[in-house]
């Protein structure tokens, strides 16, 4: 471990760490539901190393406990994935001298938290291992609370109260990571046609309504950023 | 409901189904860059992909849209506690105080 992967790792993770706790409820819920569709401890935990991706597990756990066929499972758990293939390529200039082997681990540990996270940092800092380990300190951190969360849920299943909405905390750690982007215009635009889409198409199939809103508000504010640089010159 | 062993072999589908977006461009590297303009338009990803995660969470109920919740009240407190302050705890203490609050208000007036 050279010292500038360790200093990356450090202060990644200082950055990341206040956003974390919008993990724990959000694994605590994904272990719950997994309880709650009958899985044994072992496979639940099972589940929830090998795939290690909340949304797309909370979306195929009501489809695997229907029943349904094996490959419109997949494709669901795909089609909630779509977002990541933007982000991974918003982020691949970051990896330029990281080594394969770490650059499949980074792919698998790749989170919403993590990219926003990491995203400046990654396409601004000059040393490779420095960026590595910027990267690393948040993903490793939020697999760990994953699994550790996880397991609590698991084993607390049917003895904690409903009507808590510990949910939600998930949903205030994505706002506190979307509130500084939304101070530059053309970005406002984007998170307003990308929220207002997906409001608007929540009936679509498969959650592709989400898929459809993020296109239509990267595009939107693409659009703001060349019509206002036109009104410039 | 009982799993037998194929449950293992979904596992591992969802696996790759789920790994493969995520490492997609990480692991290709720049022999599959995008376009110019592409690279441009998705510095509004993040932004964009936020908004569409949050706002149904925030206005959406059973289906139907809620514009009045205690949810947005809470949102709004989240807003405001990170627009106003520096702590990065505040917006959680915010938000869940007012969620709290405001649910245990409504059930209560409700009866």
């Amino acid at each position: 471990m050279s010292p500038s992967f360790r200093d990356g790792l450090r202060e990644g993770f200082l950055a990341f760490l206040p956003l974390s706790v919008g993990l724990i409820p959000w694994a605590l819920v994904t272990g719950l539901t997994m309880s709650g569709v009958g899985f044994t401890p072992l496979q639940a935990m099972g589940m929830n190393v090998i795939v290690f991706a909340g949304t797309a597990q909370l979306g195929t756990l009501p489809l695997i406990a229907a029943g349904t066929p094996v490959w419109l499972i997949v494709i669901t758990a795909f089609v909630l994935n779509l977002r990541f293939i933007i982000f991974s390529a918003a982020l691949a200039r970051g990896f330029r001298g990281v080594p394969l082997g770490a650059r499949w681990l980074s792919g698998h540990l790749l989170t919403d938290g993590a990219f926003a996270t990491c995203l400046e940092k990654m396409l601004s800092h000059p040393d490779p291992q420095w960026r590595l380990g910027y990267y690393l300190g948040p993903s490793l951190w939020s697999w760990l609370l994953w699994q550790v969360f996880a397991f609590c849920g698991v084993m607390a299943a049917g003895s904690i109260p409903r009507g808590w909405s510990l949910e939600f905390m998930a949903t205030i750690a994505l706002i506190v990571l979307l509130v500084p982007m939304a101070r530059v215009r053309p970005m406002l635009v984007a998170a307003l046609v990308g929220g207002g889409l997906a409001v608007a198409l929540r009936g679509m199939p498969l959650r592709l309504g989400v898929i459809v809103a993020i296109v239509a508000g990267i595009a939107a504010g693409f659009a703001a950023e060349s019509w206002r640089g036109k009104d410039l010159s | 409901m009982n799993y037998d062993w194929t449950l293992w072999g979904l596992f591992i589908l969802l696996g790759l189904a789920t790994t493969l977006p995520r490492a997609s461009f990480i692991v290709l590297g720049e022999r599959a860059a995008l376009p110019e303009s592409l690279q441009k338009a998705l510095r509004y990803a993040p932004a964009a992909a936020l908004a569409a995660i949050v706002a149904p969470d925030i206005f959406v109920s059973g289906g139907e849209l809620t514009v009045l919740s205690p949810r947005l009240a809470a949102a709004a407190a989240a807003v405001l506690a990170a627009l106003v302050f520096r702590n990065p705890w505040l917006p959680f203490i915010a938000g869940m105080g007012v969620l709290w609050g405001l649910e245990r208000l409504l059930s209560a007036w409700m009866g």
